[in-house]
């Protein structure tokens, strides 16, 4: 007998078998000995964050007294590139705890911002207009990749990795597949002024838009996701989908629309990634999708769904972004930079497994 | 490399002195799991070439000290020897290698590769240190299948076996090894008549070679036809340990013991107006499947305040017929007539089910009932969410309020209403699900084995909840495979077989009749075939 399998043969036998009594006694005696752990599982993305925060200043460059890391330039530099994908991230946070995974965010953030520089350049849509048509096309594009993956019982790895090139194809084909700069002005050829507040710094010229606006939906997403009976839906269907049917809830509904959200979420970054660069890249997004999902799992949230938090993921955005920005400021080359993020994504998961572990046995 | 462990029994040293010596013996054996008992001093032994049956009811025991035996649980209290020596198995593997082998109930087959593969898995023999040596592996594989007497291709995927064929292959694999204890874990629970035929004549078998073999079962008639003693175990002792020719009739009492009166609470009144009533009602799937029973001209009333059992053997169609009435089924259509007071139901899915005022607890815990991410509050609220809340936004308050009440109500032992929910008992498990259906206020409750994994206490507690819900005007069906607690707690027993009702009797009904019924008029007569 190998000992891969026999170790593992009582283990189903006896999960599967109702004997819950001992189980779980045996659990809480475990959970009372080392309650550090369970406090940096609980909180590892902030405690992360705040390491990283720490390093910044620590490894940040001095230029006449001043640390770079901490200029208003710099920190508004951070959020801007991380709102993008952490608002990416927490229309993610929504599928992964249903239970799924969404590849296509980066192409859709892509399709999202040349079609929105599209419709106002080329075809003379005001701002406000261009804005919500795209939205609801993310809206739609991921209700039907939900519909497609439920509906036709396909794994949501495989129907979102279609998307991925769907979309990434559409935006090419939008685009011809060249830049589309964004000139602002009125008249033909010309996009409205108004969308270019979308680069804008609020509160004099120190806070970004586009981190309000990721403030905003983490902000909402965090009261949709605990505070209403839909969020409770997707904790319940991401834990146990069959005791979740069984309860009555619609299953296949809950898991379209967190497929609804995240497409929603990937056009809201796309179009703020248009209005900051002032031009739309049909690639813009590429690997967009993978930052998110690292910044999900850094913030706590099981791939195996049913548990996560968008504070969590929020922060693993800031970690990620912030620890990219403290490379950069001390010239680590960008290949440094990428192993570097492997491992905090590797260490992440690692004390998710001891987590899932310790609730297990 | 197969079977080498298997010799005749007249080799066995405990011939030359007459009265056999046990090959394993254990003695003294205590296990418990945080404040709970699991076994309070277990003395338990198996001879050579013995089958020696294991007897108990759910929660007695029998798993933890199945555990102990084949090494997956290495931190007890008392002796365990094999073949006088002491032993104490850090792991299966480490209890394998002694030989003590053992055939779980979830076989450990990989169902995508073919049964030679699975024979020699882990230990493949291979080609120049790289590549698999499929003629030796096959060969290797014929010899462990001839020694179980199995005449099955050693080229068939494991999942075109049928499910006693597959059984027949995990027993042989385990043998692979030097057995001289073979331990069987329900073996026959999902196996038809005539497989466990084969599966009995196997057993028979390796007692021949000497094997001594545990078999752990929960029907009555097996252990009769089979097993040479039978040890019965309740509540973690061990209550007797008798032949095999003891009757099912007198094996009851010992088995359930102090299931007697002050277990099961007085029956009410039960009042004239019939909440459930299903008139030649049926269902028959889209896609027929042979493992789930369709229920046929299901006629049945169920009053309000009545709690009704259904009694039938694994297989009857209890289960499906549960679902077929709360909208779980499987894709299909329902036939005949479904009321509930008095009207008549045509249910699509299990949200129809519930409007209609239906609540259903199913028989798996884990499997369908408990979120195991969620805690305990939130897995009370989990079905009601929807009058918990205004305009989507879940009214922390309402929430709060339901589950003390539920707390209050079925007496759930747990830290806080914030608790994990697999941090507490089977039995309080099953009361946060029973009190999930009820925050929905159903009319009818269907209960799908309540007391599966649930120990004795905790039995005694969901007996009168229940009985106080039927009191207040709830109507109960409840599945039961352990048919002591259905006579002791319903109003009423209908007896299924083959998705039909073919009984409808008082509780009071002799259990003989009753089991009689279930199985089929043909009863089994008790009468060793083979017994040396």
């Amino acid at each position: 007998m190998t000992p891969e399998t026999t170790p593992s043969a009582p283990a189903t036998a006896v999960d599967s078998r109702p004997i819950a009594e001992p189980v779980p006694a045996a659990a809480a005696r475990s959970r009372r000995r080392l309650p550090v752990l369970d406090v940096l599982v609980r909180f590892q993305s902030l405690l992360g964050l705040v390491l990283v925060l720490v390093g910044g200043l620590v490894f940040s460059p001095r230029r006449d007294g001043t640390i770079l890391f901490l200029t208003v330039d710099n920190l508004a530099n951070i959020v801007r590139a991380v709102s993008e994908t952490g608002i990416i991230a927490v229309g993610m946070t929504f599928v992964i705890i249903a239970g799924g995974i969404d590849l296509s965010v980066g192409a859709v953030l892509g399709l999202a911002g040349v079609t929105a520089a599209t419709l106002m350049v080329n075809h003379g849509w005001g701002s406000v207009a261009a804005i919500v048509a795209v939205l609801v096309a993310g809206l739609l594009f991921g209700l039907i990749q939900g519909a497609v993956s439920t509906v036709m019982r396909i794994q949501a790895f495989v129907v979102t990795l279609a998307g991925l090139q769907v979309a990434n194809g559409l935006a090419r084909m939008v685009s011809g597949d060249k830049f589309i700069n964004i000139n602002y002005g009125h008249g033909a050829g010309l996009a409205p002024p108004s969308f270019a507040l979308l680069g804008d710094r609020l509160f004099g010229n120190v806070i970004p838009v586009s981190a309000v606006v990721f403030v905003l939906v983490g902000a909402v997403a965090s009261v949709v996701l605990n505070g209403t009976r839909f969020g409770q839906h997707v904790f319940a269907v991401g834990g146990n989908e069959r005791a979740a049917r069984l309860s009555g809830i619609n299953v296949r509904r809950v898991k379209i629309i967190t497929f609804g959200l995240c497409g929603l979420a990937a056009a809201l970054s796309g179009v703020l990634d248009a209005g900051q660069l002032s031009f739309a890249n049909p690639n813009s997004g590429t690997g967009y999708e993978l930052a998110a999902i690292a910044s999900v799992v850094i913030g706590g949230t099981s791939l195996f769904g049913g548990e996560g938090t968008v504070v969590g993921t929020i922060a693993g955005a800031l970690l990620l972004g912030t620890l990219n920005n403290i490379l950069q400021l001390n010239n680590v080359n960008a290949d440094l930079q990428l192993i570097v993020t492997g491992l905090i994504i590797v260490a992440a998961a690692v004390l998710q497994n001891v987590a899932a572990r310790r609730r297990a046995t | 490399m197969t079977g080498g462990g298997l010799a005749p029994a007249t080799d066995h040293p405990a011939d030359r002195r007459g009265e056999p010596a046990a090959v394993l013996e254990m003695t003294g054996i205590r296990k418990s799991f945080g404040g709970v008992h699991a076994l309070r001093g277990i003395d338990f032994s198996v001879r050579p070439g013995e089958i020696h049956a294991l007897l108990g009811e759910n929660g007695a025991g029998k798993s933890t000290l199945m555990n102990i035996m084949c090494g997956a649980l290495s931190d007890y209290h008392g002796q365990m020897r094999l073949e006088g020596r002491l032993v104490r198995f850090s792991s299966p593997h480490a209890a394998q290698k002694a030989g003590v082998a053992t055939v779980f109930q979830e076989l450990d087959l990989v169902p995508g590769l073919p049964v030679a593969d699975n024979l020699s898995l882990g230990r493949e023999p291979k080609r120049h240190l790289l590549f698999l040596d499929g003629q030796r592996m096959r060969r290797s594989a014929e010899g462990a299948l001839a020694l179980v007497g199995a005449s099955i291709s050693t080229r068939t995927t494991v999942s075109a076996l049928r499910l006693g064929e597959q059984q027949i292959v995990a027993i042989a694999k385990a043998l692979a090894a030097e057995a001289r204890i073979l331990i069987l874990d329900e073996p026959t629970a999902a196996l038809s008549a005539h497989e466990v035929e084969l599966l009995f004549d196997l057993m028979r078998g390796l007692r021949r070679r000497g094997v001594g073999i545990v078999f752990i079962s929960h029907r009555l008639d097996e252990v009769g036809k089979v097993a040479d003693r039978v040890t019965v175990m309740r509540d973690g002792r061990v209550v007797a340990v008798v032949p095999g020719s003891t009757t099912p009739q007198e094996l009851v009492p010992l088995l359930t013991g102090r299931l007697a009166e002050d277990m099961f609470p007085a029956r009410g009144t039960v009042r004239d107006r019939v909440c459930l009533r299903m008139t030649d009602f049926g269902y028959r799937l889209r896609r027929p499947s042979a493992s789930w029973r369709e229920p046929t001209g299901v006629s049945l009333t169920v009053r309000e305040g009545e709690i009704v059992g259904l009694v039938g053997l694994l297989g009857s169609g209890r289960t499906e017929l549960l679902q077929a009435i709360c909208g779980a089924a499987p894709p299909g259509r329902s036939l005949g007539k479904l009321e509930i007071n008095g009207r008549p139901v045509r249910l699509r899915s299990i949200i129809s089910g519930q409007q209609q005022g239906i609540g259903f607890v199913p028989d798996d815990r884990r499997r369908d009932g408990l979120v195991p991410t969620r805690n305990v509050a939130q897995n009370l609220a989990l079905a009601s969410l929807g009058r918990l809340s205004t305009a989507g936004f879940v009214r922390r308050g309402r929430q709060g309020e339901a589950v003390r009440w539920a707390f209050d109500a079925f007496g759930i032992k747990a830290s806080t209403t914030t608790a994990p929910i697999l941090s507490l008992s089977g039995g309080n498990q099953q009361k946060v699900l029973i009190g999930r259906a009820l925050l929905r206020r159903p009319r009818v409750l269907l209960l799908d084995e309540p007391t599966r994994g649930v120990d004795v206490a905790a039995k005694a507690d969901i007996y009168h909840l229940v009985r106080s819900l039927a009191a207040d005007g709830l109507a109960v069906l409840v599945a039961s495979s352990e048919l002591p607690e259905l006579a002791g707690w319903c109003d009423r027993l209908v007896v299924l077989r083959d998705g039909r009702i073919v009984d409808d009797v008082a509780p009071d009904t002799d259990p003989t009749r009753v089991l009689a019924a279930a199985s089929g008029a043909t009863h089994h007569d008790t009468a060793p075939e083979d017994r040396p």
